[in-house]
């Protein structure tokens, strides 16, 4: 044993202890999750003062501001809105298209590869992608909206408060709805097929099949794809950085453009405020979900 | 055949944008902004490549970076990707076959927070690690914005090779340990080149995550520093569309090739290891 030895590690590292092993990961995830963590709370306690050129202790100040704050509320509310319209369009036309393409023909192995293609593209560069199309004169889906209709002549996406959110969400659903189906076609890949012939068999109307024995069986997919998407809805700020900054007005700040806006404007306090609010309801909601959905790794 | 002919043109919905930003960069000016758009026929035109690569007097802010302005933002892009994928990976292999291994006490809160660290908005982290890198003089740095990737690329990294370290027998470490080997050989010399394909994997997804990643680098990296997804967000204004068109094309043709490879496990990768493909 000892003169097969060819390694010259720390003798440490052959111990039976965790901590070799798990040390760099640990530090990690204590440098960068738990101390911007408490770091957070106690920036959300200061404030940077003009007047001063020093951060200065506040109380409670920023919590009062962030309650009282009409754009914070809004924002938290383009974040919600957001996040659960985009979750529940992607896993619908997912989940529809999941079903379409899901078969041994080496046709739709192609579509699969072809739908893992946005999935890459850096979201800021989707961004600026549907900025070109989105734009009031020279864009595609402007043009294409007035042609049929849909949008008088005058009207724009982007500048206009009511369809903003709407111009940033299409990208958001372009871009991601094929997370929702490559997840989902990969789960009704591994169901077994018994099942599914006894129901044919035994008469079952094919939606009566998708809810009594698909959706169940998917359960565990299902959920473990909602988390992670719903982790990066709340989450997202390239989309309306590039499309539109938050505009017009504010009528497409969500809470992480919100925040980092603030920081910009040096209200360091302020921004590190919002942004602890919208870690711990991501933070709670995602562990219960984890819990209640019976997700396991 | 109809579900063949229907499945078809939701894929080529899928693809039109990508189709549309690689014409766009072929197009001149003119072509550009036509409407109704010219999809297929149009005039060649590679002044827009011209310009990203040889580059003209027009956008050279900064002297220090000559010429060669627009390329040495791939260079940054490549440079932290690269950094960061194989920092991750080398705590991760560690990482994740100790969980895969190992019963001890604190393992589920371990995972647990290591799916808490992927749920974390990254602004909530980039404010602080603002304040930490400006003060130990991090800001701007390569290696500020690589640790700060391979945080984020972590939790992906640590499940992933875990699930894969998993599919690996037991049986494999359990006759090595009879024999008298040490842990970290059998990890070494048997368990690595076992799990060589998902540790190739895990590699280039970290990667192609580093490469995609917007906030972080926009706050971390500000003059010295820009990743591609931050300059081609300064290229709003429609004068520099085409080049922005070109830009963009040229960085994101090496992803995609990329990840056609490791297309099989892709999505496992992006369920954290959990669905199989």
């Amino acid at each position: 044993m000892a003169a097969q030895k060819s390694y010259s590690l720390p003798s440490f590292m052959n111990s039976d202890s965790s901590l070799p092993w798990l040390l760099p990961l640990i530090t990690m995830l204590i440098v960068f999750a738990i101390i911007p963590f408490f770091y957070n709370i106690y920036l959300s306690f200061h404030e940077f003062v003009p007047a001063k050129r020093a951060l200065l202790f506040v109380g409670w100040d920023n919590w009062i501001r962030l309650f009282t704050d009409g754009v914070f509320w809004g924002s938290l509310k383009v974040s919600l809105y957001y996040t659960f319209m985009c979750l529940l369009i992607q896993l619908v036309l997912g989940m529809g298209i999941a079903l379409l393409i899901d078969s041994d023909d080496p046709g739709f192995g192609i579509i699969r590869s072809i739908l893992t293609l946005t999935l890459v593209i850096p979201p800021a560069i989707a961004g600026m992608i549907f900025l070109i199309m989105e734009d009031a004169n020279y864009g595609l889906i402007p043009w294409l909206l007035k042609s049929v209709g849909l949008i008088g002549p005058e009207d724009t996406i982007l500048a206009d408060p009511t369809l903003a959110l709407w111009g940033v969400m299409i990208v958001d659903i372009w871009q991601w709805t094929p997370f929702m189906v490559l997840i989902l076609v990969a789960g009704l890949r591994s169901l077994p097929s018994e099942p599914f012939e006894s129901a044919v068999i035994d008469g079952a109307r094919p939606f009566q099949v998708f809810r009594r024995l698909t959706l169940p069986m998917l359960h565990k997919v299902i959920a473990v794809a909602i988390l992670i998407r719903g982790i990066d809805l709340w989450r997202m700020v390239d989309y309306v950085f590039v499309l539109t900054s938050g505009g017009p007005g504010t009528a497409t700040y969500t809470l992480s453009l919100y925040s980092w806006q603030r920081f910009t404007f040096v209200q360091w306090g302020y921004g590190a405020t919002i942004s602890l609010f919208s870690l711990i309801v991501i933070l709670i909601v995602g562990n219960a979900f984890i819990h209640f959905a019976k997700v396991k790794w | 055949m109809i579900r063949k002919i229907l499945a078809f043109s939701i894929a080529l919905i899928f693809i039109f944008p990508i189709f549309f930003l690689i014409t766009s960069s072929f197009k001149n000016n003119i072509d550009l902004f036509s409407l109704p758009p010219k999809l297929f026929i149009f005039d060649f035109d590679f002044s827009a490549y011209e310009r990203v690569f040889g580059f003209s007097k027009l956008l050279k802010f900064d002297p220090s970076y000559g010429e060669l302005y627009l390329t040495s933002r791939i260079l940054d892009s490549l440079i932290v990707g690269i950094g960061s994928s194989s920092l991750t990976l080398i705590i991760g292999i560690y990482a994740g076959y100790y969980i895969s291994r190992a019963n001890f006490k604190y393992k589920n809160f371990l995972i647990m927070s290591i799916l808490s660290a992927r749920m974390m908005p990254l602004i909530s982290i980039a404010i602080p690690i603002y304040f930490v890198y400006e003060k130990i003089n991090l800001l701007d740095t390569y290696i500020g914005l690589i640790l700060i990737h391979t945080f984020i690329n972590l939790p992906l990294a640590v499940l992933l090779l875990k699930s894969f370290f998993d599919e690996v027998p037991k049986q494999i470490d359990e006759n090595a340990f009879i024999d008298g080997a040490s842990k970290i050989k059998i990890l070494h010399e048997l368990i690595i080149p076992c799990a060589k394909g998902g540790i190739a994997v895990t590699f280039i997804l970290s990667i192609i995550f580093s490469w995609t990643e917007f906030i972080c680098a926009l706050m971390i990296g500000q003059m010295k520093i820009k990743t591609i997804p931050i300059q081609a967000s300064i290229m709003k204004t429609i004068p520099s569309w085409d080049m922005m068109a070109a830009f963009t094309t040229i960085s994101i043709i090496p992803v995609f090739i990329m990840i056609l490879v490791v297309r099989k496990h892709f999505v496992r990768g992006l369920t954290l290891g959990t669905v199989k493909e």
